[in-house]
């Protein structure tokens, strides 16, 4: 029983770490470009994951098709924001970022509070409940899918910063602002567009992750306190540091939550704390996006 | 800058020195006008409950914002946890009573020593972090302290909290919860007055222009940092322990909340950080636009999209505080407002 248990941890933990990539990688670009905590990360994924529940409760929209509809909708918004509000103050020192976005956090969960209400809702298609067994171990379909998903839009995003002359716009932003400047990046619209990014790939993580579980106005918090320990974890600015942070981050937390329910979140914490202590610029050093 | 600019700056040795001269003299004035106000307020006979209740609140969350101020406004920490003292202080105080059967002012005092001697203790090893890394290991820390006095119930009473005995003689409750706050948050402005005419308060700014400057010059970092830290966990610590005695009741879901860091960080950025008067004032500002939105706007619910509004505008507009207007050193217009926009957007 003990060994069943620890096999399942194991499974689940790797299939947790396929959304938290998502999660944590949209949250790492805006960090590493435009040098800003996006505390309102979390809060674009809910009302990610509730465009995808509105979408398939009044409209029977598959939630696997949702995900192109919520990603492409965050974009737009989250273009917006750093386009007409951060863009304003960027250069600010660092609390007015943090308090802004901080700020946009507590009116999006507020204002979804208002009109959609509190309660806890969840996307049950058909396939919701069904999965197959591989040994012992229990594997549900979606939470596999959602684990694929992920990681194909993960490679998307690194063939589209190293491969297109956009993505390399933005990673020579992220270096050295002035120089990429001189070669003629527009830096507004760049900016705009990495958190457009960031937001979008926050909506695709809440799509996946309200197909698996139950979502409520208030589930974005957590997940910007988890993006942002991975980051530690895995260092800033890479992609595969973020998957390895990811890794490591899913299985503190399933281990944690298996053997010391009741101080998952506490745990987390402290291990990002000690992290920070220890070794600030986490496990995979700091190196740019590449 | 030329040689005639140069003859024309004052030197300036300490923060009272051209305080009392012109505009600031006669702020200063008016300050002292105020605190001789809010002094006798309890007993002036239109002093209901209702005004000694939000004015007790108001100057507990001035003393939080003053205590904010030592750490984010004069060292340049942005400390995002300082909930966690409150809480800590909340609980220390009520347990003490509780479970030791100690007097309130014992009590208090144990509450607001373990909530400094926790900033110690944190504050070495999370004080050697800059920037983003420190603002999230103090969420952090605030965030799991909150889970912890939740899920602990042997010890804090979990999810059922703790009850404290009621003050006695209850008829004169309001008067001495609000006599307390008020000498919390004077007693937090003649510390901050006190710590920046001393070598303290010249190294917290030291830290806060430039750290590795600060430490080449000599200063003590650490220590300073360390006690910037501890002194806002200090006034935390004592207004946690009064609001709990005053609401004779402690959870770890009410005095952890995350909201209450926004508050006092809010009320010091509303005021202007790295001022004496500014978090005091702040406070002030921010109940007063609170509830003048609320009365305007009468959604109940929406009071926390009120909130993040004012602070979103707070920090497009005037992230360095109304002080700069108040003290007459820049004139309010819409250039001024706009003036934090051109220097920051790309």
């Amino acid at each position: 029983m003990e060994s069943l248990q620890f096999t399942q941890g194991i499974v689940n933990a790797i299939l947790l770490s396929g959304t938290l990539t998502l999660v944590a990688i949209g949250f790492s670009i805006v960090w590493g470009i435009l040098n800003i905590i996006n505390l309102a990360h979390g809060a674009f994924l809910m009302v990610g994951a509730y465009i995808t529940y509105w979408l398939f409760t009044l409209y029977g929209v598959d939630p696997f098709l949702s995900l192109p509809i919520s990603m492409a909708i965050m974009f737009l918004v989250g273009y917006a924001v750093q386009r007409y509000l951060i863009n304003l103050v960027i250069r600010a020192p660092l609390l007015v970022t943090f308090l802004l976005t901080f700020a946009m956090e507590i009116v999006i969960i507020n204002l979804a509070t208002f009109f959609w209400k509190g309660d806890l809702r969840s996307v049950t298609p058909d396939y919701a409940g069904l999965g197959f067994t591989l040994g012992n171990v229990q594997i549900p379909y979606v939470r596999l899918a959602a684990f694929i998903i992920s990681l194909i839009l993960t490679g998307l995003l690194h063939v589209f910063m190293t491969y297109t002359k956009t993505g390399n716009a933005i990673r020579a932003t992220g270096m050295d602002i002035d120089a990429a400047r001189l070669q003629g990046v527009r830096i507004p619209q760049t900016y705009a567009l990495t958190y457009a990014l960031g937001t979008a790939l926050a909506a695709g993580a809440g799509t996946l992750i309200s197909i698996s579980f139950p979502i409520d106005p208030t589930m974005g918090g957590a997940y910007t306190l988890r993006a942002f320990v991975i980051c530690v974890l895995g260092g800033l600015g890479s992609i595969p540091g973020v998957m390895l942070g990811a890794l490591l981050f899913s299985f503190i937390e399933v281990f944690s939550g298996i053997w010391f329910p009741s101080l998952k979140d506490a745990i987390a914490l402290l291990v990002l704390v000690l992290v920070l202590i220890v070794r600030p610029s986490g496990i995979a050093g700091k190196a740019f996006y590449h | 800058m030329s040689d005639k600019e140069k003859k024309k700056a004052p030197i300036r040795y300490s923060p009272l020195d051209g305080l009392f001269k012109g505009r600031q003299g006669v702020l200063l004035g008016l300050f002292a006008l105020f605190a001789l106000f809010l002094a006798i307020f309890p007993l002036l006979p239109f002093a209901s409950g209702f005004w000694l209740n939000t004015l007790t609140l108001i100057l507990l969350l001035a003393a939080m914002a003053i205590g904010w101020n030592f750490i984010g406004g004069y060292t340049g920490y942005a400390a995002f946890g300082n909930v966690a003292f409150f809480g800590i202080g909340a609980y220390g105080t009520g347990l003490s009573m509780i479970r030791l059967g100690l007097g309130f002012f014992p009590s208090l005092m144990i509450g607001a020593v373990a909530a400094m001697v926790f900033a110690i203790l944190i504050g070495l090893p999370i004080l050697r972090l800059k920037g983003h890394y420190f603002a999230i290991a103090t969420v952090a820390i605030a965030t799991a302290m909150g889970e912890i006095a939740d899920s602990w119930t042997s010890f804090t009473g979990g999810a059922a909290g703790i009850t404290l005995p009621f003050f006695s003689p209850i008829e004169w409750s309001g008067q001495f919860f609000y006599y307390m706050a008020f000498l919390l948050a004077m007693g937090g402005l003649l510390l901050t007055w006190f710590i920046l005419n001393r070598k303290m308060g010249y190294s917290w700014v030291a830290i806060r222009e430039d750290e590795d400057a600060a430490n080449m010059m000599g200063i003590n970092t650490t220590w300073a940092k360390v006690m910037a830290f501890a002194l806002s966990a200090l006034m935390a610590g004592l207004a946690g322990g009064i609001y709990a005695y005053w609401k004779t009741f402690v959870l770890a879901e009410e005095v952890f909340k995350i909201e209450y860091t926004l508050q006092m960080i809010l009320a010091a950025v509303l005021g202007g950080t790295g001022t004496i008067f500014g978090p005091f004032i702040g406070a002030f500002i921010y109940y007063i636009l609170i509830t003048l939105l609320v009365f305007f706007l009468p959604v109940g619910q929406l009071h926390a999209t009120i909130l993040g509004v004012i602070i979103i505008l707070v920090m497009v507009f005037t992230p360095k505080g109304l002080m700069d207007f108040l003290s007459g050193k820049k004139k309010l217009s819409v250039n001024a407002l706009l003036e934090n926009i051109r220097t920051y957007r790309v």
